[in-house]
């Protein structure tokens, strides 16, 4: 119980004005961004991410996280209304969120989306509140050899889990990689690959890269599939919350399962994306009313929409107690706490205890601003995606290099970003992921340190990666994932083999 | 058939082009890597030693994918036509001006270029109308920027003719 006390300090450190002002800011902008085909949670959190250089950590994280939260709400708004997901983790919103509201029904599969979103993100904050100061204390004793395991093991995680193909998932997390050295190494002092030009000793930002690769790249691909919005109608009245709040109950199951499935998705680096999809397909496989999937049931509205939040927030934690991210979104985070000066992983449990638990009661608070926000929003932002293209379209692109300049002052940033762009179209369509890249870019530096320290430690032995059981077990975990691709490949033709000779047995 | 098929990149092409960039960078990086020493002193591994070998890895991976890529069921589908790279160079072109024209004439000025332009090219618009949001919008990102955030933006010829700084 020693958790709550810390809570409630962190309630305290939370709850002022200017705190709760920039909740509804962040929360406002993220819905915006959410909203914006091509503006999503991690560019627009990279966005905003250079004008809280200057500002205190707590105040920063708060506006950052509102507008992830928001983000994540604005998503559902155009995948229910417009039927084009505003986010990659709502598009199986789509699927039975646009045919009800085609039935009439817009309001409620709205509401039922946010309340069900509002109860996924609560379940992930109960869980960071019992668990991260245990995981935290655990974490406490891992030394380089154990952290670089567990870099290690959310790499593998990718490859082996991530749905794409493992060797797509190898050359991005790769290039990441190879981005992040780009520039001053910290341990020798010497220039890597910078192949002479002065521009990039600064190093490649992965602000810059999320900007290019989310922004740009997605506006690309949105551009050429031909734009057009043919929205919905909707105004959202207490007595459709009241309806709405009132069906929630009948599907606890659906809830506390899509919950679970985010909570582990989440924590585990797979993401809201790939969580939302999981719940999706497991409650058509398994709901009693599966015949209505696809055509407008609630059920399949609830399940994505209560994985996806969960799985958000509880990103949160390992980016929290461990220094490694559950999502793109939350790897920029993490960049965002090094460049405040914070130094993310179980030590700053001990360390800043006020930031840690302020942020985690500013989660509760957060999503709870954020759905009466959304509730209340809806035809104004559902208005902003009437605004012609021509004219909305510039804007994001203006927003977008703005946000590039801003992160160095660098007009080599805004090329680099152009690069990025046409890096993340390419990517988008030919089905490379593109969250391990930011992900590697956000960890490198660290994972490299982690390595080479072990090194040092072992005196080039890589025994020194099973040298105690906790090691150990990380890495058999981390090895496991990564053949996870082959042994699946093995077993189906292994099976297929097997078939025809049953069939003659037979 | 392929001859009546009005002419577009297949995705085999595209998988290809990817996999020979992805390649070619990770060729790259190993060899720049290398400049900075890939083996053993007395503190520990030399600076070029971790991007080398992920550069050696994604190498493989790029070799392995390019494979793939031959071996693909859909390798003769459609990736980009003419109607598709119609859309993708009326955004993509005028983005590129607006870059050129933001390290050339400053954000704000380029800001106005191109929203107006857009506007009244492909919106349509009248003259008038694409004026007042063009400006109207760079208006609002210098209150927002310079004014709230104090975060100065690039600017041109055109701000140090205004003393704007």
């Amino acid at each position: 119980m020693e958790n709550l006390g810390l809570l409630l300090h962190g309630f305290g450190v939370v709850l002022t004005t200017q705190h709760l002002l920039l909740m509804v800011a962040g929360v406002l902008l993220g819905i915006l961004v959410g909203v914006l085909p091509g503006l999503g949670a991690p560019n627009g959190v990279s966005l905003l991410l250079p004008l809280t250089f200057s500002m205190n950590p707590v105040a920063a994280i708060i506006l950052l996280t509102s507008m992830y939260w928001g983000a994540l709400f604005g998503g559902s708004t155009t995948s229910i209304l417009f039927n084009i997901p505003g986010e990659p983790s709502s598009v199986a919103t789509t699927f039975d969120g646009y045919p009800m509201a085609k039935q009439g029904r817009a309001a409620q599969a709205l509401t039922l989306a946010f309340l069900s979103a509002a109860i996924g993100a609560l379940l992930g904050v109960v869980v960071i509140t019992l668990l991260s100061s245990w995981v935290a204390q655990f974490a406490l004793r891992f030394g380089s050899p154990e952290y670089f395991a567990v870099y290690f093991l959310a790499f593998a995680s990718f490859i082996g889990l991530g749905g794409a193909s493992p060797g797509k998932t190898i050359v991005s997390l790769g290039l990441g990689l190879a981005f992040a050295t780009v520039g001053m190494d910290t341990i020798s002092g010497s220039l890597r690959l910078t192949y002479g030009f002065s521009d990039l000793v600064g190093g490649i930002s992965f602000l810059v890269a999320v900007i290019g690769l989310f922004g740009i790249g997605e506006l690309l691909v949105t551009m050429e599939e031909g734009l057009k919005f043919d929205g919905l109608r909707a105004n959202i009245s207490p007595r459709a919350i009241v309806e709405a709040a009132r069906m929630l109950p009948r599907y606890w199951i659906a809830l506390l399962r899509s919950g679970a499935i985010g909570c582990w998705m989440g924590i585990t680096p797979d993401g809201p994306t790939a969580a939302s999809f999981m719940s999706y397909g497991i409650a058509e496989r398994f709901s009693s009313r599966r015949r209505g999937f696809g055509k407008g049931e609630p059920e399949g509205i609830i399940a994505p929409e209560t994985a996806d939040h969960a799985a958000g927030t509880s990103a949160m934690l390992p980016m929290l107690a461990l220094g490694v991210p559950g999502s793109a979104t939350s790897a920029v985070l993490l960049g965002g706490l090094m460049i405040w000066g914070l130094n993310p992983g179980p030590t700053l449990f001990t360390e800043r205890p006020d930031f840690v638990w302020g942020l985690i009661a500013s989660m509760y608070l957060g999503n709870l601003v954020a759905v009466i926000l959304v509730l209340s929003t809806v035809p104004v932002f559902a208005a902003i995606l009437r605004i012609p293209f021509a004219i909305i379209g510039p804007i994001i692109v203006v927003v977008c290099f703005i946000g590039a300049y801003t992160v160095a002052n660098s007009t080599f940033d805004l090329w680099l970003a152009v690069g990025f762009g046409a890096a993340g179209y390419l990517f988008k369509k030919i089905e490379y992921p593109i969250a391990p890249l930011v992900l590697a870019m956000v960890l490198g530096d660290k994972a490299e340190d982690a390595f080479r320290q072990s090194m040092i430690m072992s005196r080039g032995s890589i025994s020194i990666f099973w040298a105690n059981g906790l090691v150990a077990t990380l890495c058999a975990l981390a090895l496991l994932l990564l053949s996870w691709p082959l042994i699946g490949a093995a077993t189906r033709t292994f099976v297929r083999a097997r078939q025809p000779a049953d069939a003659l047995e037979d | 058939m392929a001859a009546a098929d009005p002419p577009h990149v297949t995705r085999l092409a595209a998988e290809v082009f990817g996999a020979l960039v992805t390649l070619s960078l990770a060729v790259a990086i190993a060899l720049g890597a290398r400049v900075d020493g890939i083996g053993w002193t007395s503190g520990g591994p030399e600076a070029g030693a971790f991007p080398f070998y992920v550069g050696v890895i994604v190498a493989a991976a790029s070799l392995g994918n390019l494979v793939a890529a031959f071996r693909r069921r859909d390798r003769a589908a459609v990736f980009l036509d003419a109607v598709k790279t119609r859309r993708i160079a009326a955004f993509g072109i005028p983005l590129l001006l607006f870059v050129g024209a933001s390290v050339l004439l400053g954000f704000y000025v380029a800001t106005i270029l191109y929203l107006g332009g857009v506007m009244r090219v492909q919106g349509r618009y009248r003259w008038i109308t694409s004026i007042a949001v063009a400006v109207g919008t760079a208006a609002f990102f210098y209150v927002v920027l310079e004014v709230w955030f104090k975060v100065p933006l690039l600017k041109g010829p055109l701000e140090s003719l205004l003393h704007l700084h």
